[in-house]
């Protein structure tokens, strides 16, 4: 059942080799990540994580050194993979001799979308993101926050199944911000994937139902954002849980992350917790701690990508 | 075919908006005004005074055969013109795709990489045929009117300048894919066509060099380049004397060329990471 997930990485690994010196730098590590069709996902990490390679690795504009990537069940190195894919990336250059309309048109085409229904929606989305009357002014006059919407109209244009979107609001106003929001908001009952790679905290706790958070390229937390960040929750902290009692507690819908002790298991009921806490004593393993936590994606993020900081 | 079609289109608009594309048709309008003026100048009259035609029965022949040289030199400078000033034109138009920000959003759209740096190599190649088009048929309709000796065979430096292009033209998207350098995209194939042309006094330099390696060697780099020389001297002796001109070694070798460069720009292009 591949198809129900919008992206799977298996073993996702890039490393770049410098050409004279041979020195290696790995910016991706061997990443497994199962994304569910349907839901609102944020990728974070700090700058330099991976998170950018990771999503051009999906779209092939990085190769991976190792491992595969699909898309909605398909290979994505089949140019037909991409179909159903809308993308915003991170410092996106359009080209500036084009207007608003023009620049929709262009990929909208490549995109698949036929000319007649390019007329017809353009049009409408350009009124979706605020920029009906901006349509014939060359892109080269616009605010770096209508650039971000244009780019959004763009992503969205071919009515994708999955949207990728590479830091969406990064240098926009707040104004701009609610924008995208407004629009990003509106997705939600389409069934469209949204896959967020951000280091803005607070959009992505308040916007997405998943977070994974990348450390130097690894894979260093991931789950539902409701299991991980619990109002009240518990917290099981267990060092040497060898990888099949870890497989089994992460399938119980636990969240894992790592800890100066081992790891920390955190789950939103007592009953989820008492289970967890059986499995661990039942791998032979220690159980450091068991507490009663609160925590926000802020906590969690610096715990996670900045260790040596959190408090 | 669609994604090709708006791949050139675009290429098409982005030659128009930097104005690539104007200034290569107003610098062929000043060529063909250039002309005009010139042939103010009665060419007949003028012939007859210069070579000192008398007015016998030899005398359409002759000016036929002044026009023919007139018209064989013509299509020499436009070849020449043409070519550089297209090639200049098209440097940066591979470049300006590969930026970051721009390529990274064209892959990921649902065409491959061989249609993205071809639809470009096409609108390339498009916007400068139209160019060649426009000038070369301006300046034969000049002549034609002027002379009333209409020699459609002129009409060869067209396709001729077109190929050469096409040629010089893949040398522009492989530095283009491996530099992104606009001015390295210029001076490469300048730089060929320069060495071209020398290589092609091979008959002379071989009988001067002294050992068989350094013929050898030489031949070997007059056989695998691109014949910009012997292409236009085929072209000038075709005009010239409208007989039938050996065209196949240096078309194939050139092809063979153009096709085995544009091949190596389109595999570093697959294996890059943008």
């Amino acid at each position: 059942m591949t198809g129900d997930f919008a992206i799977e990485t298996y073993g996702l690994e890039k490393i770049y080799r410098s050409r004279w010196s041979g020195r290696e730098i790995r910016a991706v590590s061997s990443l497994s990540l199962r994304v569910p069709a349907g839901v609102k996902y944020g990728l974070l990490g700090a700058n330099g994580a991976g998170k950018t390679t990771f999503v051009k690795m999906l779209l092939t504009a990085v190769h991976p050194t190792n491992g595969e990537a699909k898309l909605f069940g398909r290979d994505v190195r089949e140019p037909e993979a991409r179909r159903p894919v809308g993308y915003l990336p991170e410092n996106h250059r359009f080209p500036t001799y084009l207007t608003g309309y023009g620049m929709l048109d262009f990929y909208g085409a490549l995109s698949g979308v036929d000319g007649r229904e390019r007329k017809r929606r353009i049009p409408e989305f350009l009124e979706l993101v605020g920029l009906k009357d901006w349509a014939d002014v060359r892109i080269r006059k616009y605010s770096k926050g209508m650039l971000q919407r244009l780019g959004l109209a763009q992503a969205l244009l071919h009515r994708p199944k999955l949207l990728l979107l590479d830091e969406p609001t990064d240098g926009v106003d707040p104004v701009g911000r609610r924008e995208i929001r407004r629009v990003l908001d509106g997705l939600k009952e389409k069934g469209v994937t949204v896959f967020i790679n951000s280091h803005l905290l607070k959009e992505v706790e308040s916007f997405c139902e998943y977070v994974a958070i990348l450390r130097s390229g690894q894979l260093a937390v991931e789950g539902k954002i409701s299991n991980l960040l619990t109002g009240r929750g518990y917290r099981v902290t267990a060092s040497d849980v060898p990888a099949p009692a870890l497989a089994e507690i992460r399938q119980s819908g636990a969240s894992i992350l790592p800890a100066a002790e081992g790891i920390t298991i955190q789950v939103t009921t007592r009953e989820q917790a008492n289970i967890v806490i059986d499995k661990i004593r039942a791998a032979g393993s220690e159980i450091e701690s068991v507490a009663a936590s609160t925590s926000s994606l802020e906590d969690l993020f610096m715990k996670t990508a900045h260790p040596d900081k959190a408090a | 075919m669609r994604t090709l079609a708006s791949l050139v289109a675009d290429t098409f608009q982005e030659a128009r908006a930097r104005w690539l594309f104007w200034g290569l048709v107003a610098l062929s309008t000043l060529l063909i005004l250039i002309f005009l003026f010139v042939l103010q100048i009665d060419l007949a009259a003028g012939a007859i005074t210069f070579l000192g035609i008398e007015a016998t029965t030899r005398r359409i022949f002759s000016i036929q055969k002044f026009v023919n040289v007139s018209y064989s030199w013509v299509a020499i400078a436009l070849y020449v013109w043409g070519t550089f000033l297209a090639v200049f034109a098209s440097s940066g138009l591979i470049p300006s795709v590969l930026e970051a920000g721009r390529i990274a959003l064209l892959l990921s759209k649902p065409l491959s990489r061989t249609s993205l740096l071809l639809g470009r190599y096409m609108g390339n190649l498009l916007i400068v045929s139209l160019n060649h088009i426009y000038l070369v048929l301006s300046v034969w309709i000049i002549l034609g009117l002027k002379t009333h000796i209409w020699a459609p065979r002129f009409l060869l430096a067209i396709p001729v300048s077109i190929f050469l292009f096409a040629v010089l033209l893949c040398v522009v998207v492989l530095v283009g894919v491996v530099s992104e350098s606009a001015a390295l995209s210029v001076m490469a194939p300048v730089g060929l066509s320069l060495i071209s042309v020398l290589l092609a006094q091979h008959e002379l330099v071989v009988r001067l060099l002294g050992s068989e390696w350094s013929r050898q060697l030489w031949m070997f780099f007059y056989w695998i380049l691109p014949k910009v020389f012997d292409l236009g001297t085929a072209m000038r002796q075709a005009i010239l004397f409208d007989r039938h001109v050996v065209w196949l070694a240096p078309v194939w070798t050139s092809a063979a060329f153009g096709a085995i460069v544009l091949a190596g720009a389109l595999h570093i292009f697959q294996k890059r990471d943008f």
